[in-house]
């Protein structure tokens, strides 16, 4: 076993231990699909909206939401151990930074797929028709495991530098703002005013549409190019912020 | 004198480490130079904010210096810093162990960081837990471990992969008497080992009772350095304790005067260096006597390292924390 996924193992198995820190992070985007395709079922009635079950609009948006969880709750559990001072230990232990920040990937990742899987069955429960190939199938799981990447880089980066519960508090608002400020809620064509252009050059839109794949008609191998070069440009960028801020810690 | 042997496992030239900047500057470390020679038993003293911890924390790489430099078994601890982590154990001040971990999980876990074989992760856990009395208590989640448990659980984290250079961080502040002498018995059979121990106390006794050398540091800087029973005798006289009603402090001081140098001591209590060593205490009694100054005190102490701490900076270190 690697350091990396010895300290992955020990992060799964902290879920079993302390559930309270993930499942409320599983229970939100699970309530968000039951309730947003309920309360929004009219809007499939809008002229030009691209399908008849509301579900299936807001499901790959639940799962987008649960994988960024999934990512963020290694930041929050990272700023647990800079406080109670284990990451001292791990940090003079002689593995590499890059394993050391591998680990909590490592985790995030198999959280994710368990969000992904668990809002999944609920949508389909829930009357959600997946549409066209498996590739879109394909699609839902990359941009979760893609969101969970980078939200694994932020919420890491964060937690270095403020060591505190402001990164928690930043994390989530950061998550919420990037997310709700994409065609999350309606297409981008039925936007008007700055929310339609913030929404257009929202990196997080082409993440969305990855995810939107098998349950949307209308998306294609365009849109899973261009949104896994958005997934994979964050990804980097967020591991670069990862990896400054923990190096940040010997200052 | 410290040892100026080349190749002692731990070295450090001007080490300085600072915080904040402008008036808010700090020095907490302001310039220490140590030398460890192989297999001492280094104590490290001071009171609480003197610059121990930072002090550790920039040897075992956790902190870099601001300036200065320093080696641990050989390794720079700024560009070869990986290289002195496989090299030192730590067990810093506060015990940090995930407490939803068992023992025997937080053991493994240490020795796959420590890259040792997955054959030999398991047997090695096992022996360090059976070392350090926690057997019984291996699968039980730390956070259900007393202190005292956590203590040497700490312990047989640090020594996972069987360092040559051992650093503790107060490794027994808070433990009640017994957890604290096991504590001592394991170090003692460790630096028997072979293992070079730098322990940083703020506990007189312990410092006494553990190390080969001592470095006494206040305000970031090593005023005194040197083994307990020199720096001990370079104090020189005994001292004798004595307290008189308040009243007539002013004129028992007088008295004292005429016997030798006044000596820091507790608030109430006034204190002297017996120049001419102990045979002296009857004729200073005689003397306060014939002022009428009625002794309600009297004790005669043999020169202790709180002694040498008090000449060295002009207070007392124990009963300061």
């Amino acid at each position: 076993m690697s350091a990396s996924t010895g300290l992955a193992t020990r992060s799964l198995r902290n879920i079993r231990r302390l559930p309270s820190a993930f499942i409320p992070a599983l229970l939100m985007p699970v309530f968000q699909v039951v309730s947003f395709s309920g309360t929004y079922a009219g809007v499939t009635q809008m002229p030009g909206f691209p399908t008849d079950r509301s579900v299936n609009w807001y499901l790959p948006m639940a799962v987008t939401m649960g994988a960024s969880f999934a990512g963020l709750g290694t930041g929050f559990s990272m700023i647990r151990d800079l406080q109670t001072g284990f990451y001292d230990r791990l940090r003079m232990a002689p593995t590499t930074r890059r394993q050391l920040l591998l680990g909590p990937y490592l985790a995030a990742w198999a959280r994710a797929l368990i969000a992904v899987v668990l809002v999944t069955l609920v949508g389909l429960a829930l009357g959600a028709r997946p549409v066209g190939s498996g590739l879109g199938m394909f699609g839902l799981v990359l941009a979760g495991v893609g969101m969970a990447t980078i939200g694994t880089g932020w919420g890491l980066g964060l937690a270095y530098r403020f060591k505190d519960m402001r990164a928690a508090a930043i994390m989530q608002l950061t998550l919420f703002l990037g997310l709700f400020l994409t065609d999350a809620q309606t297409p981008i064509e039925v936007m008007q005013g700055w929310l339609q252009t913030v929404a257009r050059w929202n990196p997080l839109t082409r993440v969305l549409h990855v995810a939107r794949m098998g349950f949307i008609d209308g998306l294609g191998g365009r849109d899973l190019l261009i949104g896994t070069l958005v997934m994979a440009g964050l990804a980097g960028i967020t591991w670069m912020f990862a990896l400054s801020g923990l190096s940040s810690l010997d200052d | 004198m410290p040892p100026q042997s080349s190749n002692a496992p731990i070295v450090a030239r001007n080490l300085v480490r600072t915080f904040g900047s402008g008036e808010r500057l700090i020095r907490a470390v302001d310039g220490v130079d140590l030398e460890v020679a192989a297999g001492e038993v280094f104590g490290f003293l001071g009171p609480n904010g003197a610059g121990k911890s930072t002090t550790v924390r920039m040897l075992t790489t956790l902190l870099r210096p601001t300036s200065g430099s320093a080696t641990v078994a050989g390794f720079d601890i700024v560009s070869e810093a990986d290289s002195v982590r496989r090299s030192i154990g730590v067990a810093l001040q506060d015990a940090a162990i995930d407490p939803l971990m068992t023992g025997m999980e937080l053991l493994k876990l240490q020795a796959v960081l420590y890259g040792i074989a997955r054959g030999e992760q398991h047997q090695r856990a096992g022996d360090l837990l059976e070392r350090v009395g926690l057997s019984a208590a291996a699968d039980r989640r730390v956070g259900t471990y007393s202190g005292g448990m956590r203590r040497r659980l700490d312990l047989a984290l640090a020594l996972i992969h069987e360092p040559t250079v051992l650093f503790l961080d107060e490794p027994t502040t808070g433990l009640d008497p017994m957890s604290r002498l096991a504590l001592w018995d394991e170090i003692r059979r460790l630096n028997n080992d072979g293992t070079t121990v730098l322990l940083t106390t703020q506990y007189l006794e312990e410092a006494d009772q553990l190390a080969d050398r001592v470095a006494i540091i206040d305000n970031g800087r090593i005023v005194r350095d040197g083994r307990p029973d020199e720096l001990k005798s370079e104090v020189g006289a005994p001292t004798l304790l004595i307290t008189v009603a308040e009243h007539a402090t002013s004129a028992a001081e007088t008295v004292l005067a005429q016997f030798g140098e006044s000596r820091p001591t507790a608030e109430g209590t006034l204190g002297v260096g017996l120049r001419d060593g102990a045979g002296e205490v009857s004729a200073v009694v005689r003397a306060l006597d014939a002022l009428g100054i009625n002794v309600e005190h009297l004790e005669l102490r043999a020169p202790s390292l709180d002694d040498v701490f008090a000449e060295a900076t002009g207070h007392r270190l124990e009963g300061a924390s």
